[in-house]
């Protein structure tokens, strides 16, 4: 064998060498996530929140049949648009696009939809006075990564030596986690969230955030909505799931996507037959979902900061048009937990408001009444089919949320911002996240 | 760099001493990991607003430089450091998104070959210790969040097996093309799937294997010896 044989054979033989394995691997490695989709059930999603709604979109983008039933008069579930109110449109809901990295910003990015680092700073009521700073450092107490107990915030931050003049600081801690400072968990609200990879800086949305979750998700798939329609019963105890509705009619369908508010499964709303097993309904208990509102008071001048944490009837207040286009004097009280309980039992919004007035009055040397134009109150708690603000990680919770995730029998799939476990539980993002993965899970079972 | 710099010590330290061959390859590698096909075949699932799909991390090309030592009998020893980048573009409208995987290895090499029965063959064992990062881009930009650049690092251990022959070009340098084949049983990513899929926990673990094939051409320049 000559030399430039020899070259010839060597060149082809490590050619072939490479191309055979990798031409087989090839054959072997999908592009997409599954070969082929050709599944000819029905998939019907109970509730019309980002969830649902994310979950719709993909399933309608692969071609599966779908139908949504959404108990209110409206999509969208905790988001929502308030117009004429100020000059610029108000989130009744979720307002802030938490972080950068993930599938939401993604989305903003592709839309080009115009969004605003929320980089506003706080004063603190304390001491019956507004500070610039607090006299030790309690905002850092519940981002320890190590030692943390399986205890309230409020025990917590008593262990720690901050008195009860900071009660009502934790308390506006403890609300944006959405509970009350002495339901959530100090331990089991850091775990959880070890998995958070989105990024710590917040956004608002120019428009709203239900504007976009509306224009590009929701306008492809809105047509499946069936509004007013309250389901009540959920039958799965034959090949297919017969749900009823609180009109007494039936859907069928052959996987359900359940994603209401984890506060509507708590409560026994829905009737599941067979009944769901123990361990889930122990799970469901065991995810807190506390009592929230928002209620927005518009003034004809801005004497307020940009942010008030430590009131004693609202423990986080903030400038509402920050971020937004246009400059009307809108103040977000943001009121959560025992707060929102106390509130909610005053009867109407007019009590409310001047509750938070006489409060902003305090603050501001009766600056709040003097320059009241109007309010705006969206109680999330009374609503029926939401009763809350969103999940949070509560004493003694466990791997509760890995458990009220799981699917049943192939057929019962649960999603929503509660069913998160990747550490995005309470935002939109967290919730679309999981819309997609029982999705996902469905496809997975159905290949089986 | 601290491991580049002992690199480029030892390097020339083997030179001055007792070193034998210097290599330098590039090759074409093709890369397949189950975790890193599964998060972006998460990523175009779970975005039908996005046409153009990310493709797999296929792709790549790689360099190496290595040194083996001068020894009496047909085995040898020697030390490698290769680099190979795979990328993963895909364009939308207003929204180009890419994925730049980098590898650095460092090498121990177990040479064979030049023998009497198969003369200008040689084979390598080589295991590495193997250090990762995937970046991404988007519309251009390094992407920041929280002004930091999205990155994920990995590290592990790969064994690689190649085969080539040698064909003598002039005094003491040589050309051979290779074949090789390698594994990563063990490449410890744990936020692979924060940057790909922007989510921790969907897609899978913390860790992956690859498996990669290479052809390539080597340059090699002997110490004039008796084999």
């Amino acid at each position: 064998m000559n030399r430039r044989d020899f070259f010839k054979q060597t060149t082809l033989f490590s050619i072939g060498g490479l191309l055979i394995p990798s031409a087989f691997i090839e054959s072997c490695r999908k592009e997409a996530l599954f070969d082929e989709i050709n599944y000819g059930g029905k998939v019907i999603i109970i509730g019309a929140g980002a969830a649902g709604l994310y979950a719709a979109y993909i399933l309608k983008s692969k071609g599966i049949n779908f139908q949504i039933l959404e108990a209110s008069s409206k999509y969208g579930g905790r988001l929502g648009k308030l117009t004429g109110f100020a000059n610029f449109p108000i989130d009744l809901g979720a307002q802030w696009l938490h972080g950068q990295n993930n599938i939401v910003a993604d989305l903003t990015r592709k839309s080009r939809t115009q969004i605003t680092l929320d980089d506003s700073t706080e004063k603190y009521w304390f001491n019956n006075q507004l500070v610039t700073s607090l006299p030790k450092d309690i905002l850092s107490l519940f981002n320890r990564e190590d030692n943390l107990p399986d205890t309230s915030f409020k025990d917590f931050a008593l262990q720690e030596g901050f008195g009860n003049e900071y009660k009502y600081i934790v308390e506006g801690i403890a609300g944006d986690s959405g509970a009350a400072a002495s339901q959530i968990s100090a331990y089991w609200k850091v775990k959880e969230e070890e998995n958070w990879n989105s990024g710590d800086d917040d956004f608002k949305f120019q428009e709203s955030y239900f504007d976009l979750i509306d224009k590009e998700i929701a306008s492809s798939v809105n047509d499946k909505i069936l509004l007013n329609t309250i389901v009540s019963k959920i039958d799965y105890s034959e090949s297919q799931i017969i749900i009823t509705d609180a009109n007494a009619n039936t859907y069928t369908a052959d996987k359900v996507i359940v994603t209401v508010p984890i506060s509507i499964l708590k409560s026994g709303d829905i009737q599941f037959v067979p009944a769901l097993p123990v361990d889930k309904t122990v799970a469901f208990s065991k995810i807190g979902m506390g009592a929230g509102m928002k209620v927005f008071l518009k003034f004809s001048n801005t004497f307020f900061d940009q942010n008030i944490i430590g009131g004693t009837i609202c423990a986080a207040y903030a400038d509402d048009s920050i971020g937004k286009a246009q400059s009307d004097n809108v103040l977000l009280a943001f009121v959560m937990g025992e707060q929102a309980e106390y509130l909610t039992a005053l009867g109407s919004d007019a009590a409310i408001t001047t509750a938070l007035l006489q409060e902003l009055d305090l603050m501001y040397n009766g600056q709040a009444s003097a320059t009241f134009i109007a309010s705006h109150v969206q109680n999330w708690t009374s609503n029926p089919f939401v009763k809350g603000a969103y999940s949070y990680s509560t004493v003694g919770m466990g791997d509760a949320r890995r458990i009220a995730t799981q699917s049943i029998s192939k057929k019962l799939y649960f999603a929503g911002e509660a069913m998160n476990i990747n550490g995005h539980h309470q935002t939109v993002h967290g919730a679309v996240e999981t819309g997609y993965r029982e999705v996902i899970n469905i496809l997975n079972d159905l290949n089986k | 760099m601290r491991a580049i710099l002992l690199f480029c010590f030892l390097i020339i330290g083997c030179s001055r001493s007792s070193a034998q061959e210097l290599r330098i390859e590039a090759s074409y590698e093709y890369l397949y990991s189950v975790q890193l096909d599964k998060a972006i075949q998460t990523y175009n699932f779970s975005r039908p607003f996005l046409a153009e799909k990310q493709p797999l991390l296929v792709n790549g090309i790689g360099t190496s430089i290595s040194y083996v030592f001068k020894n009496a009998n047909h085995f040898k020893h020697g030390i490698s450091l290769t680099y190979t980048y795979f990328r993963s573009s895909a364009e939308n409208d207003f929204f180009n998104n890419t994925l730049n995987l980098h590898f650095a290895k460092i090498g121990y090499i177990l040479h064979y070959g030049n023998t009497e029965k198969w003369k200008g063959f040689y084979s390598d064992l080589t295991f590495s210790a193997t250090s990762s990062i995937i970046l991404r881009n988007v519309n251009g930009e390094p992407f920041v969040y929280d002004e930091t650049s999205s990155k994920a690092l990995g590290i592990g251990g790969q064994l690689q097996l190649k085969f080539g022959h040698y064909f003598h070009l002039k005094n003491t340098s040589y050309l051979s093309p290779f074949i090789s084949f390698g594994y990563t049983p063990y490449l410890y990513c744990p936020n692979d799937e924060a940057v790909i899929n922007q989510t921790k926990g969907v897609v899978g673990d913390n860790w992956t294997s690859t498996a990669t094939g290479q052809v390539g051409v080597a340059f090699h320049i002997r110490k004039p010896t008796n084999d």
